[in-house]
């Protein structure tokens, strides 16, 4: 016997996402400096660590996606992590003696969000 | 102590999560869609698909042209013989390009005929109109749709082009699907998914991130929801562009035949994403960008005719309808 068409029925959630995410990119000021995967991770927890000190390095981060060719990634935090991994990027400056920076091109609490970002659109 | 507990704060943000069916008198899938006016990105993903139909191919790759005028002054919007040519017959849209919502004026277009402008307090004032401050605190490139070749020798004087709506299709092979009940929405323990986890889980397949991470992973612990299936191939689509909601409610309907015919897929899903930019999500609710601008919806078609809606927005937007 098949199943009964479902009721309505409308469910509002505020501030569901535990997690945040962003996409981000880093660029250094001379060419040629490359991070596998792994390097990356690691700067982004010692960035966190030069400013927060060992309890916030430890923060559950994940790297969901990485692209070394253009050095960018889409990361993901716990919400209550999202401003202290955001400032610990801004205040990043260098690495390994080169000057380099993070551009944060998106943040979002929903991941789809961050599958299209319309102010990539090129019209020209 | 403040300081700190500020810290760990984020701005609002809001998820609607509804569940209902097709076939339902009230349902209303069609207002939804029909009044989210400004979509940038349209995706859909069917499961245990190899090869899109002929029909649904057809439908993506005829979502229309779209235009962009240089240099546009916004009068010419509120002309009678612009009003007469295109506004009265509906189905008449437009946005100012390259304008971002939180820092620089910008002006939409509804198919209702109301011109929506997002003024800085400078240009308000010279503007000598009356309006009411944005809840949230030019001579410009326009993007338009409208009726095809009408479009382009009306603004023939201007530098107007055509642009098609880019199509991406792929296959996923061997794809961690999460276990849904169509009538569950906020899923089972150990038997089905809720909505809020298949939402997150779309954004990590558009976005293309591993599924499968075992705990001890270095770079990240993300694993697709339990319970879970492993289908053999699925099919994802996705359409960017300036894209008309009649096309959506097309692209919606053609999805739910799917299903006409018996199929593996226990269900598909069709994900909009608006304009950030935009000065409206729903209907004339203001939207601003704070953090991400993000406005989108997704539905879960039920091979049932069942159907769950998500809708999602950011801080600086109403609760949507």
């Amino acid at each position: 016997m098949p199943a009964p068409a479902a009721t309505y029925e409308r469910i509002v959630y505020k501030n569901p996402s535990e997690h945040h995410y962003m996409k981000v990119c880093l660029e250094f000021q001379d060419r040629g400096v490359g991070l596998n995967a792994a390097q990356f991770k690691q700067l982004l927890i010692s960035a966190l660590k030069d400013l927060f000190g060992e309890v916030d390095a430890a923060l559950p981060l994940d790297v969901l996606t990485y692209e070394e060719k253009s050095l960018s990634a889409i990361l993901r935090i716990c919400s209550s992590g999202l401003v202290k991994l955001w400032s610990s990027l801004t205040l990043l400056g260098s690495y390994k003696g080169k000057k380099c920076a993070f551009r944060v091109i998106q943040v979002s609490p929903f991941l789809l969000a961050l599958s299209g970002n319309s102010r990539e659109l090129v019209l020209d | 102590m403040a300081t700190l507990c500020r810290l760990r704060e984020v701005p609002r943000h809001l998820l609607v999560c509804e569940k209902s069916n097709f076939g339902h008198d009230k349902s209303r899938h069609r207002h939804i869609v029909e009044t989210h006016y400004h979509n940038y990105r349209v995706s859909f993903l069917i499961p245990e698909c190899g090869l899109l139909s002929k029909e649904l191919k057809d439908l993506v790759m005829e979502f229309g042209p779209y235009y962009s005028v240089k240099d546009l002054p916004l009068h010419e919007l509120i002309t009678h013989e612009f009003i007469n040519a295109f506004v009265k017959k509906g189905s008449c849209y437009a946005l100012t390009y390259n304008t971002n919502i939180d820092e620089d004026n910008a002006a939409a277009l509804l198919p209702n005929g109301k011109l929506i402008l997002s003024l800085d307090k400078d240009t308000y004032e010279e503007t000598g109109l009356q309006g009411r401050p944005s809840r949230y605190s030019g001579r410009k490139v326009m993007k338009f749709s409208a009726e095809e070749s009408a479009l382009m020798s009306y603004f023939s004087s201007y530098r107007i082009q055509e642009h098609r709506p880019e199509v991406a299709l792929r296959t996923a092979a061997d794809l961690q699907c999460p276990v849904l009940r169509g009538g569950e929405l906020g899923g089972q323990p150990e038997a089905a998914c809720s909505a809020q986890e298949l939402f997150d889980w779309l954004g990590a397949v558009f976005s293309h991130a591993e599924l499968n991470n075992e705990p001890s992973n270095f770079l990240s612990s993300y694993c697709c929801p339990q319970p879970s299936t492993v289908v053999a191939r699925a099919s994802l689509c996705t359409v960017t562009g300036f894209i008309l909601p009649e096309k959506i409610c097309l692209l919606l309907e053609q999805l739910c035949h799917y299903f006409d015919e018996p199929k593996l897929a226990p269900w598909v899903t069709l994900s909009v994403q608006g304009f950030a930019d935009s000065p409206v999500s729903w209907r004339e609710s203001e939207h601003g960008f704070r953090q991400g601008g993000e406005h989108l919806y997704n539905f879960v078609i039920f091979n049932n005719r069942d159907y769950w809606l998500q809708m999602a927005v950011g801080a600086n937007d109403d609760c949507p309808p």
